[in-house]
């Protein structure tokens, strides 16, 4: 999707307030709204490629001002409603008018320890395919994808770079977003920044990790 | 994929637009009409957002991987583990916390310097370095970092000495990056707490090169 989300190598914003106060949490709000994120029950479809798919369609106004922690919010809210788990009118109001169907006992205050000390949820998978491209090879990316999720960036497409790791197979974002689990090659990919960018005077290699079917030979 | 449920051009955004025609302004009294909501769902136990939040704002930060770092700077073997599987090397590590799944270090040296950005969305390896900064996540940042990322390093006070080249990594996958720093001069009979003392945010994201040792190196 070519939304607002996209901004590498976006022109026009700036400077980075690097002088932000160092801190979990600017305020209250933020710190629950994280919370609530982490500790509520989610529908099994709500992958977190459902969810980037869903901030990435927030009003292009919105993305840009609204604060971060609230557009999370937003996006549940609108996961719900179109999951059925509820209404505008009860997200509106803060009130249940219904029970949603049964999605079980909500994580108690022990998952935070036990989630703490587990490893972190893992998104590689086991794959018996074809490996196309090898460290050193030189690829060529898409030039355009499909209008739904997509993990290639528009700064990135159309472009010559070199695979320089072979990272194994990964959940693919672009179907898992649809709630399709599907594993495809990774590969971590550099790209010259003066190619991405000719004649700026750029001396950088800027790494994606990108999917195969992002990928062809060049 | 022009044709599924979720398409960037069909519901979600009617959704959204919905949404933001409906809800107050105020951010916090969004999260607190969803918190209402979620306990009335049976979709959330409050203790759970509390503990939570205590493990956001006490233990989970930027100290975990500053203690990561520390190891790598005093363990040969540590490091070179580090760097070949980050996921694998910080494993049942004390004092970590929450393990990232799939976790890449990249080394900073004489002669490289490393730089982390999203620019699809904000990724970022919350289990070892907390939530991230709010300026890691908005448009000035993500845009620049891979186009400008010289530009973007002057406004955190750090110009690369020439003979350094500049890597940026763009996180469009789940593999979480985390910067290793380079070891001060001037701390080579310091300990491992002394060591992870020193060691920043910015410097682990890469928006930060030399650390201080605040000692004069003594």
């Amino acid at each position: 999707m070519d939304g607002i989300h996209d901004l590498g190598g976006r022109e026009g914003f700036g400077p980075v307030d690097a002088d932000e106060k160092e801190e979990a949490f600017h305020s209250d709000w933020e710190a629950r709204a994280y919370a609530l994120v982490r500790a509520m029950t989610k529908a099994p479809d709500w992958t977190l490629d459902r969810f980037r798919f869903t901030r990435e369609q927030i009003e292009p106004s919105d993305y840009l001002t609204r604060p971060y922690y609230d557009q999370w919010i937003q996006s549940y809210a609108a996961m719900m409603i179109e999951s059925g788990v509820a209404s505008l009118e009860e997200i509106v109001s803060g009130h249940a008018r219904n029970k949603p169907p049964d999605l079980g006992l909500p994580p108690q205050p022990d998952s935070v320890t036990r989630e703490r000390r587990a490893a972190g949820v893992a998104f590689d998978r086991p794959y018996d395919g074809q490996f196309s491209f090898a460290a050193g090879q030189k690829v060529r990316t898409l030039s355009h994808v499909h209008r739904g999720h997509t993990r290639l960036p528009a700064y990135a497409r159309g472009q010559r770079g070199v695979v320089v790791h072979v990272r194994g197979a990964f959940v693919f974002p672009d179907t898992s977003a649809q709630g399709i689990e599907e594993a495809k090659p990774l590969y971590t990919v550099a790209f010259d920044a003066d190619d991405l960018w000719p004649g700026e005077g750029h001396a950088h290699l800027v790494h994606l990790d990108l999917w195969e079917s992002y990928l062809e030979p060049a | 994929m022009a044709d599924h449920k979720h398409g960037g051009h069909g519901s979600t955004g009617e959704v959204h637009r919905e949404l933001h025609a409906h809800l107050p302004p105020d951010p916090a009294l969004r999260v607190k009409a969803m918190e209402s909501l979620l306990v009335e769902k049976g979709m959330i136990d409050p203790d759970t957002v509390d503990a939570w939040v205590e493990a956001y704002s006490e233990v989970i930060g930027p100290k975990c991987g500053a203690r990561i770092v520390a190891r790598a700077w005093t363990d040969p073997d540590f490091k070179a583990h580090l760097l070949e599987n980050g996921t694998e090397a910080i494993k049942g590590m004390d004092g970590v916390g929450w393990a990232v799944a799939h976790l890449r270090v990249v080394e900073n040296t004489d002669t490289t310097h490393n730089l982390v950005v999203c620019t699809l969305c904000s990724c970022y390896p919350h289990a070892i370095l907390g939530p991230p900064p709010n300026w890691y996540k908005m448009a000035a940042y993500r845009s620049r970092a891979v186009r400008d990322p010289r530009g973007v390093l002057e406004e955190f006070g750090v110009t690369l000495p020439s003979g350094v080249d500049l890597q940026v990594w763009d996180s469009t996958s789940e593999l979480r990056y985390l910067v290793l720093p380079q070891r001060p001069a001037g701390t080579e009979d310091w300990d491992e707490d002394r060591l992870a003392s020193i060691v920043t945010r910015n410097s682990m994201i890469g928006t930060q090169r030399d650390l201080e040792t605040g000692t004069n190196g003594a």
